[in-house]
């Protein structure tokens, strides 16, 4: 099914600057797995440790979470569009761990 | 001041004279006076909003004057903190709008105090650590809040209205954090912020003169240079920590003594206890060490290849170093354990 991914502009450096990539999949995760596959550099920005998108990182099919549609194996359709959408700090940062690791509560 | 003042804006029907009463009588807590912080406070004291509190816990430099448009020459060559010199813009901006300028790190320990009597709170900071906090402490007291970022030439924005509408939890339930994250830096570009600034200055004025149903509902990004739209529908999780649960836990949390002010080659020092240090007293003890510049509000020194920048209340920046127990020491040996 071909369908584009939009990348936002804080990812495009790991995507060779382009700021949407088309590809074919049957799901969201395939094409998820499909993009990093063939951007490598972009996996530890969307998936961590245990292959699971990061919390600061939001998948939208269209304009829907794909949290609450059926996340990765939610189907694609013809010319469906999916956004990347991160959590930025701001102030020019791209992302800021601004206080280490003193600070803040524990990960759930 | 006449009554043609705000006569345009009256004449807008959404707002009209009722809608402009409310603004008179609305009180915002803008935390973050930078960019975006500059930008909103601006365009609402112009609006004609009652009272503003601009709380931010940085001072003015050169580096600022690209974007943050509240500031000059004047400011940057004073250090003088943002939080004072954007408040006494604003007063001669709009003489009849009351504005407080707070010199303050938002923490968990005083963030109740500094905007828990507003009716609206503006997201302008820099850092995931102060936006989750905003985000307890509104949905803590039933405040809404509008949260704004912007990196490069791209920007986000969500309004945020407590048990109404997703929070920022629901849409980023945890910041990015981990040894593994760095500071990326990528620059930033007036027009983004000015952007992000409208849309949450639009969204404000919305909110304060009861016209939520006008609110964009959504999560939006864009690119101001490439021209990217990306407006996308949060919704509220069922299971979030914050709106659902109700476990503050940002606002519960230790507030912290020593933080990386990331891209900055800065560290933050918070002392346990605010203190009232003699400035004057301070910079004679430090003269020895180096050159010391001061002001009504924080004094400057620098020492070896850092420079220490103390403010009232013992708080202190310090330049020059990414590690805590350099900065640590620093500040002992030079402010006072």
């Amino acid at each position: 099914m071909p369908v584009k991914v939009i990348i936002p502009t804080p990812l495009r450096q790991y995507t060779a600057k382009k700021d949407a990539v088309e590809l074919d999949a049957k799901t969201v995760g395939e094409a998820l797995a499909t993009l990093t596959t063939q951007y490598a550099d972009l996996r530890r920005h969307l998936f961590n440790e245990e292959g699971k998108i990061r919390s600061f990182v939001n998948v939208y099919l269209n304009d829907e979470d794909i949290r609450y549609l059926q996340r990765e194996q939610t189907p694609l359709h013809e010319n469906d569009v999916l956004s990347i959408v991160p959590s930025i700090a701001g102030g020019s940062l791209l992302r800021g761990n601004c206080s280490g690791p003193e600070t803040g509560p524990t990960d759930r | 001041m006449s009554s043609d003042r705000y006569s345009r804006q009256v004449l807008f029907p959404p707002i009209g004279p009722e809608g402009q009463a409310r603004l008179r009588r609305s009180r915002v807590a803008i935390v973050g006076c930078g960019a975006l912080g500059t930008a909103q406070a601006d365009a609402l004291a112009r609006a004609g909003i009652g009272a503003l509190r601009l709380v931010d816990r940085d001072f003015v430099e050169e580096s600022n004057l690209q974007r943050q448009t509240l500031f000059d020459e004047s400011d940057a060559r004073d250090s003088l903190p943002k939080a004072v010199a954007a408040a006494r813009k604003l007063k001669g901006i709009n003489s009849q709008v009351e504005v407080e300028g707070i010199i303050a790190d938002a923490t968990s320990a005083n963030v109740e105090n500094l905007v828990g009597g507003a009716h609206l709170i503006l997201d302008g900071t820099d850092n995931f650590e102060t936006r989750y906090l905003l985000n307890d402490v509104a949905l803590k007291r039933g405040i809404p809040w509008i949260y704004g970022a912007v990196v490069g030439s791209y920007a986000a924005t969500l309004t945020v209205l407590p048990q109404r509408t997703p929070c920022l939890a629901c849409v980023f339930p945890e910041p990015p954090r981990g040894g593994h994250e760095t500071c990326d830096t990528a620059g930033v570009i007036g027009p983004a912020v000015a952007w992000a600034a409208a849309i949450q200055v639009a969204e404000a004025l919305k909110i304060l003169v009861g016209r939520e149903e006008d609110l964009h509902g959504s999560l939006l990004a864009y690119d101001i240079w490439r021209h990217r739209w990306q407006p996308v529908r949060p919704q509220r999780d069922p299971d979030c920590l914050a709106c659902q649960k109700r476990q503050f836990r940002y606002l519960e949390g230790q507030a912290p003594t020593v933080m990386r002010l990331c891209g900055r080659d800065s560290m933050q020092i918070h002392p346990l206890e605010s203190r009232d240090l003699n400035l004057e007293a301070l910079r004679a003890r430090l003269e020895p060490f180096g050159p010391v510049r001061a002001n009504a509000f924080l004094l400057k020194c620098a020492i070896d290849s850092y420079e220490l920048t103390v403010f009232a209340d013992g708080r202190a920046i310090i330049r020059g170093t990414e590690e805590p127990a350099v900065a640590r020491s620093l500040y002992a040996k030079y402010i006072g354990s």
